[in-house]
C-alpha cells in the first residue's frame, strides 16, 4: 500500500532522513516510535507529500508518487491525515471541516456530502456537535473531527501524528478509541505517537527511529519486551521506566 | 471613485498573494513596488500618470482628457493597492500554518485552499483596517480634480471661483460643509457595509473582545 525506498530529506544542512525505507500493507497498522527530533514527523509526511523527499522514491498503491508527473493534490486526496495540533479550519462548523473536502476537492454534490458528513461524525461519536464550531469543541472533541475529515474522503490509508499530544489527559482515551476502532475495521494506518498501550494493543509492527533512520523493528511485544538496538534500548527503559 | 476601489483592492489581493509566495521572482518585485508606492505623494503619482496618459493609451482612448484621466485613476488604485496589499498580507498570515497545511492534506490546489481557507479568516481580521484605507481612497479622488476629473471638490472651487467676492464668504461655508456631508455620505455607506460582511463573517467562540 505505501512503500517508501531509500528517502532522505535535508532541511538546509540538516540530514533529517537519512535513507529511509518501509513498506506498510494494506489494513496494517504501524507505529512509529523514537525520541523527539528523529524525523518521525518528516517521514510520515514524505508519505502524502507535505515533505517532498529530496532522495529516493515514494510508491502509494503501487504507484510512484515523488515525480513530477504526479499532482501531490492528487496522492493527498488518497491518504488522510490526523495532526498533532487538529488543525481544524475555524470559520467551519463541524460538519463544514468534514465536507469541505468533499464538495471542494472531490466535488460530490452537496446533500450527499452532507450525507456522508453526519454519517462520519456520527461515526466518532459527534452526531450531537453538527454545528458547532471548532473553538466550541474540547479537544478530543475537535480531534474526533479531524479524524472524521480525514475518514470522509474515502483515503486508502491514513496517517496520524502525535494525535493525542496536545489532548488533556482526560480526552486521550476518546480519541484512542476511535483510532483503535478504525484499525478494527482493517483502515491502513501509520502512527506517531508516545502512547505505549495503545502501540501495545493496536499496532501489528512497531518501528523505532533515531536520527533519521530506522534502526529497529518488529512486533510491539518483542519490541518493548527486549529491544536489540542500545538506543531502542534506552528508550524503551525511558518511557516505561 | 467606482473605479479606484475594486482595482485597488483586486491588485492589492494579488499582491498580498505574491508577497508570500516562496518564489523570490514573485515576492521581491512586489515587495519593491510597494514600498515605492508608499513613499510617493498620491497626488505626485496622480499628476505623473496624467502627464503619460495620453501618450499611454493613445489609439485606446481617443479623448487625451480622458486618457489621462483613466491612467491617473489607476494610479491612485495602485497606490491604494499597495497599502491594501499590506492589510491583507497580515490577514493572511493570521492564519495558522497548521491549517494550511491541512487544507493541502485533503488535496486542495494552492488557489482552493485560497478560496475557501484563507481568504475567509484572513477577511474577517482585515475589514477593519481595509474600511479605515476605503475611507482613505474615497477622499483621495480628490486629487483627481487637479487632472480634471469633474469630481466633488473641484466642482466646489468651480463654483465658488464664479461667485463675487462677497458671494465666496457667504458661499463657502455652505459648499464645503455640503461637500463634506456628501464625502462623509459615501464614506459612512461604504464602512457600513463593511460592518454587515464583518457580522456575516463572525465566527461563534471566536469573537474576541468586542462582543
Amino acid at each position: 500500500m505505501i512503500r517508501l525506498q531509500g528517502v532522505h530529506k535535508w532541511f538546509g544542512a540538516l540530514h533529517v532522513l537519512r535513507g529511509v525505507s518501509l513498506e506498510v500493507r494494506k489494513g496494517e497498522v504501524v507505529v512509529l516510535l523514537g525520541p523527539s527530533g528523529s524525523g518521525k514527523s518528516t517521514l510520515l509526511r514524505c508519505v502524502n507529500l507535505l515533505v517532498h523527499p529530496d532522495a529516493g522514491e515514494v510508491f502509494v498503491d503501487g504507484v510512484r508518487v515523488n515525480r513530477r508527473e504526479v499532482r501531490p493534490e492528487w496522492v493527498r486526496e488518497q491518504i488522510g491525515m490526523v495532526f498533532q495540533s487538529f488543525n481544524l479550519f475555524s470559520h467551519l462548523t463541524a460538519l463544514e471541516n468534514v465536507t469541505v473536502g468533499l464538495t471542494k476537492v472531490k466535488r460530490v454534490a452537496r446533500e450527499a456530502a452532507r450525507r456522508k458528513g453526519v454519517a462520519m461524525l456520527e461515526r466518532v461519536g459527534l452526531a450531537a456537535k453538527l454545528d458547532a464550531y471548532p473553538a466550541q469543541l474540547s479537544g478530543g472533541q475537535q480531534q474526533r473531527v479531524a479524524i472524521a475529515r480525514a475518514l470522509a474522503m474515502d483515503p486508502k490509508a491514513v496517517l496520524f501524528d502525535e494525535p493525542t499530544s496536545a489532548l488533556d489527559p482526560e480526552f486521550i482515551k476518546e480519541v484512542l478509541d476511535v483510532i483503535t476502532e478504525l484499525a478494527r475495521e482493517g483502515m491502513t494506518m501509520v502512527v506517531v505517537t508516545h502512547e505505549m498501550g495503545f502501540a501495545r494493543n493496536v499496532a501489528r509492527r512497531v518501528l523505532f527511529m533515531d536520527e533519521g533512520q530506522i534502526l529497529e523493528e518488529g512486533p510491539p511485544e518483542e519490541f518493548f519486551a527486549s529491544p536489540r538496538h542500545p538506543r531502542a534500548q534506552a528508550f524503551v527503559s525511558k518511557i516505561l521506566g | 471613485m467606482a473605479l479606484v476601489i475594486p482595482l485597488g483592492f483586486g491588485i492589492g489581493f494579488l499582491w498580498a498573494w505574491a508577497r508570500l509566495s516562496r518564489y523570490r521572482a514573485l515576492s521581491w518585485p512586489v515587495l519593491v513596488l510597494t514600498e515605492f508606492l508608499r513613499g510617493v505623494p498620491p497626488l505626485v503619482l496622480v499628476i505623473f500618470a496624467a502627464t503619460f496618459g495620453a501618450t499611454l493609451l493613445r489609439g485606446v482612448v481617443d479623448n487625451p482628457n480622458q486618457a489621462a484621466l483613466l491612467v491617473a485613476a489607476g494610479a491612485l488604485a495602485l497606490h491604494s493597492a499597495a497599502y491594501q496589499a499590506e492589510i491583507l498580507r497580515a490577514g493572511f498570515q493570521s492564519v495558522p500554518r497548521g491549517q494550511l497545511e491541512a487544507a493541502q492534506a485533503l488535496g486542495m490546489t494552492p488557489g482552493r485552499t485560497m478560496a475557501h481557507v484563507i481568504l475567509p479568516q484572513a477577511l474577517r481580521l482585515s475589514l477593519p483596517p481595509l474600511g479605515n484605507e476605503f475611507a482613505t481612497v474615497i477622499k483621495d479622488t480628490a486629487l483627481l480634480g487637479t487632472v480634471g476629473a469633474t469630481e466633488l471638490f473641484s466642482m466646489g472651487q468651480d463654483f465658488l471661483g464664479q461667485s463675487d467676492v462677497l458671494g465666496r464668504v457667504v458661499w463657502a461655508l455652505a459648499v464645503w460643509v455640503i461637500i463634506a456631508a456628501v464625502y462623509f455620505a459615501i464614506t459612512f455607506a461604504v464602512t457600513r457595509g463593511l460592518r454587515l460582511v464583518e457580522r456575516r463573517l463572525q465566527v461563534p467562540g471566536l469573537e474576541g473582545a468586542t462582543s
